[in-house]
């Protein structure tokens, strides 16, 4: 049921603001009406709201837009004490070198073959959860999961890799089990192999129970009457999740991958950063670690500039190309279009 | 402009970091610039022309143990069972004329008070007015830089080792770093007799282009990559005395200490600390028939990295070291979970000992005496002789100079003088008390003096003495006298290098770091590293071989 353009012909001082028509999920404005409101008039309306979000602009302004000046060391040989505007231009010099180092293209596969697998591994857990959750009936039992399960995600990562390493290292609560029992160790911690497995489950164990709670709010607003008269018609159990739960929550889940696509350059650098010695450059080393080694750690901040710019490059891409999808699929993605 | 110098020392920050830079190209690398960019050195006769001179003094405590000079110009510390119950002056006339400096040096204490008691104590034994000013030291890397670059420097400014690229002092030599040739070069020194007492090795890391701009602090006369060490205490319970001489025992006495079902691994990874007993040429670059090489080229760091491999491999390393996780507390060795570790020889004092004993009472550190892994007579590379060097501001006026190095001079007094002890512990009833084993700071004392501050301006050669634990100063002075006669400076030893922008990310060699530590603890093969050589010689390092050749070692400095 389309909705036809929200009011926009009533003039908007009018219209209460609390009875606005309801914007269906599916009710794309099939033409969105070209508003014919002055931009004086839409600021006095929206004042409060202006001002509410300043700070947060502001916040944004000087930690996430000024500080994308500093790219430009990844076009010069920077030296802090000469600043942006002194050190030595070297144009594409840096990238040049970047492209052909072997290191790089590896953290830049590893990051991909990480995002992957944490992607088609750990993505789906969350949901999993919130959906076992809200079966539970109990509010006591309910809340006692939820501050079990959120507990981790306040942990750092040094604590949690700490805590794989203790029960699960070399050393650990288990291998020192296994070798007084005369049995052979288990290499968890240090096994390149499987390095990409142990990194989605500690993420798993760290961050899942965190990442239920949009999924929850997503459930709960779904509303009761649906599941009574599907049940009411016979649906048993598995038919409401199909055919009830799940379309409830896809607007969600699609907008939670779109975001996962941004970020999926990110794939946890103080996770690798600690871990990276463990299992050795081959499979810790991605683009944010490599930034670090071969950029603020070799003193070489120019060099490091043209790592992270790349990889913010490819992650506007990524996020460009996943909101377009979603928007294909009818959802409305980052924003509505 | 990139500036390193060819040493590291990055004391007791990050001391397996700093070794673990010995055999990479070289760490102290920045991405820098400015018009010239292109690099230098200085040349060995520019150097020898305006390298103070030396003059033991006279007039200071007298050592339990005194200086042993042996192979390549090194001269062991001093060592001093006890604090010295009389304390000898060693500077007579007037130091300051009224005049007011500033210094900056990092500290790792709280930050005094800026007027106190300690400082003015020191300013009236002046005759003038220094004020510290103590950075923190975590930072001290990102405060300097905006001094330098507002054109803000104090008057007197301490630069670590270790930052010496992120300062590019190279680039500050002589535009903003006043030149002390005239001052100290050659016959000069011996105006400042505390000063002239300073190693040479010392003053060569003041040197930039044939000039000499520092003022050495904390100069060891034999400082070396470190040794390894066991726990003497635990193989006396054992009954076991080591006598290592080849690679083979040593691993030999692993298996017999190793007990993992007891939790306890003989060995803690220590690749680094192997390269000495394997002939591996630390500083990163080596000499064959007068041409400069890459330590990474070397045929025996091979050999020792599969011979690491063999340790790990046959589980005789913690497999936590294995994993590189370095931190803990008590660490694995104090806790007696590993028996044998490599580690500088500045983990071997008092302040180890008083963890290790709260750790396990009876903890006792050992270091093996030094051998090589064939038996034959065993090398220990000597490296950079200060870590710590102070610059004077070149807007001081030659008065102003002269002033600052009497004021240095009076910092440089020997261990155990009246003046050491009032620059490091203050006045006596009010900073500190008097034991039996040495003046012991009071809640003011720990305030104001617990920084040494004055010590990062300038001060003596470095001495051994462990507050209440002669035994270790005993061992540690023992263990530097049979040392030093197989001491061998590691090539282009005490020489600040600037080396050209493009070469940066080539000399870090951060790629080739990690692929010896993978093929050290059995992760991978051999192989793995000769290719990451392969490709790395091919990406410039032996471009940057060939600069080093052309500008270092063809004009004598090798």
């Amino acid at each position: 049921m389309a909705v036809m353009a929200d009011g926009a012909a009533v003039p908007e001082e009018t219209r209460p603001e609390t009875k606005a028509p309801p914007r269906e999920r599916e009710g794309r404005d099939p033409a969105p009406a070209k508003r014919q409101i002055s931009l004086r008039v839409r600021l006095r309306r929206d004042k409060s709201l202006l001002i509410m979000i300043v700070p947060t602009m502001l916040v944004l302004l000087v930690f996430n837009y000024l500080p994308m000046f500093g790219t430009i060391s990844a076009f010069e040989f920077y030296d802090p004490i000469y600043g942006f505007f002194h050190s030595n231009w070297v144009g594409l010099q840096n990238f040049n070198q970047l492209f052909g180092d072997s290191a790089f293209w590896h953290a830049f596969q590893n990051t991909l073959v990480l995002s992957l697998v944490q992607l088609i591994l750990y993505f789906p857990i969350p949901i999993a959860l919130a959906i076992l959750l809200n079966t539970v009936l109990s509010t006591k039992l309910r809340s006692f999961i939820q501050a079990v399960v959120y507990l981790p995600h306040f942990f750092s990562w040094v604590l949690v890799i700490t805590i794989f390493n203790q029960m699960l290292g070399g050393a650990g609560l288990l291998n020192q089990f296994l070798r007084q029992h005369h049995m052979a160790t288990w290499d968890i911690m240090t096994n390149g192999s499987t390095f990409k497995y142990l990194i989605t489950f500690q993420a798993v164990w760290k961050e899942a129970g965190w990442g239920i709670i949009v999924f929850l709010a997503a459930l709960a607003a779904i509303d009761p009457a649906l599941y009574e008269s599907a049940a009411v018609d016979g649906a048993g159990r598995w038919r409401r999740m199909w055919h009830i739960t799940l379309p409830g929550m896809r607007g969600m889940i699609i907008l939670m991958l779109v975001l996962r696509l941004g970020n999926a350059l990110n794939v946890g650098f103080e996770q690798m950063l600690i871990q990276r010695q463990a299992v050795g450059p081959q499979h810790a080393e991605v683009l944010d670690t490599f930034a670090y080694y071969y950029g603020i750690s070799g003193n070489n901040f120019g060099y490091g500039a043209a790592a992270g710019l790349f990889k913010g490059v490819i992650s506007l891409i990524l996020i460009f190309a996943a909101n377009k999808a979603a928007h294909r699929l009818g959802e409305d993605g980052l924003y509505r279009k | 402009m990139s500036s390193t110098t060819a040493f590291t020392r990055r004391g007791f920050l990050t001391t397996s970091a700093a070794v673990g830079g010995a055999i990479a190209a070289s760490p102290l690398l920045a991405a820098c610039g400015n018009s010239a960019g292109k690099g230098g050195a200085s040349t060995k006769q520019g150097i020898q022309a305006v390298l103070p001179t030396f003059k033991p003094l006279a007039n200071g405590a007298t050592p339990d143990f005194p200086s042993v000079s042996g192979a390549g110009g090194a001269l062991t510390n001093p060592g001093f069972l006890k604090y010295p119950t009389t304390l000898p002056k060693t500077v007579t006339g007037k130091v300051g004329s009224g005049g007011t400096y500033t210094g900056v040096a990092p500290s790792w204490n709280p930050i005094p008070p800026a007027n106190n008691a300690y400082y003015d104590a020191v300013n009236k034994a002046l005759g003038a007015t220094f004020k510290p000013q103590p950075g923190n030291g975590n930072t001290y890397s990102t405060i300097i830089p905006p001094l330098i670059a507002a054109n803000k420097l104090p008057d007197w400014l301490q630069v670590p080792g270790w930052m010496v690229s992120t300062f590019n002092i190279g680039g500050l030599v002589g535009t903003k770093l006043a030149d002390l040739t005239p001052y100290l070069g050659g016959d000069a020194v011996l105006e400042y007799p505390n000063l002239a007492a300073i190693p040479t090795g010392g003053w060569q890391c003041g040197v930039w282009n044939n000039r000499l701009y520092g003022i050495p602090c904390h100069t060891d006369g034999m400082s070396t990559a470190g040794a390894l060490f066991y726990r003497k205490d635990v193989l006396d319970a054992k009954g076991i005395t080591p006598s290592v001489k080849t690679a083979a025992d040593f691993k030999a006495l692993g298996q017999e200490l190793n007990d993992p079902k007891g939790g306890v691994w003989a060995f803690e990874d220590s690749r680094v600390y192997l390269y000495q007993v394997f002939g591996v040429p630390l500083g990163g670059w080596y000499l064959e028939n007068g041409k400069v090489k890459s330590a990474n080229d070397h045929p025996q760091l091979l050999e020792c990295l599969d011979y690491c491999a063999q340790l790990a491999k046959a589980g005789l390393v913690h497999p936590d070291s294995l994993a590189g996780v370095s931190a803990s507390n008590p660490s694995r060795f104090n806790a007696g979970k590993t028996l044998i570790e490599g580690g500088g020889l500045g983990a071997w004092n008092d302040g180890d000992a008083k963890s290790g004993i709260a750790a396990k009472p009876g903890y006792l550190r050992q270091a093996f005496p030094l051998f090589s892994h064939d038996g034959s007579t065993p090398t220990i590379g000597l490296t950079g002789a200060s870590g710590w060097v102070s610059y004077l501001n070149k807007d001081l006026s030659p008065d102003q100079i002269k002033e600052c190095l009497r004021i240095a001079n009076y910092f440089a007094a020997p261990f155990g003088s009246y003046e050491y002890n009032l620059i490091n512990f203050g006045v006596e009833g009010v900073h500190y008390t008097m034991s039996p084993d040495g003046p012991v700071r009071t809640a003011d004392g720990s305030n104001t003096a617990a920084d040494q501050i004055y010590n990062f301006f300038g001060s003596s050669q470095q001495q051994i003495y462990n507050a209440g634990y002669p035994d270790i100063t005993k061992a540690t002075a023992e263990w530097y006298a049979d040392t030093v006669k197989y001491a061998s400076p590691v090539l282009f030893r005490n020489l600040n290098i600037t080396v050209p922008d493009q070469y940066s990310k080539v000399a870090a060699g951060t790629e080739l770091d990690d692929a010896a530590t993978a093929v050290a603890r059995g992760k991978q093969p051999m192989s793995h590293f000769q290719e990451a050589v392969a490709t790395w010689k091919s990406a410039g390092g032996d471009a940057l071989t060939a600069w080093y050749q052309t500008n270092v070692v063809d004009k004598g400095l090798s």
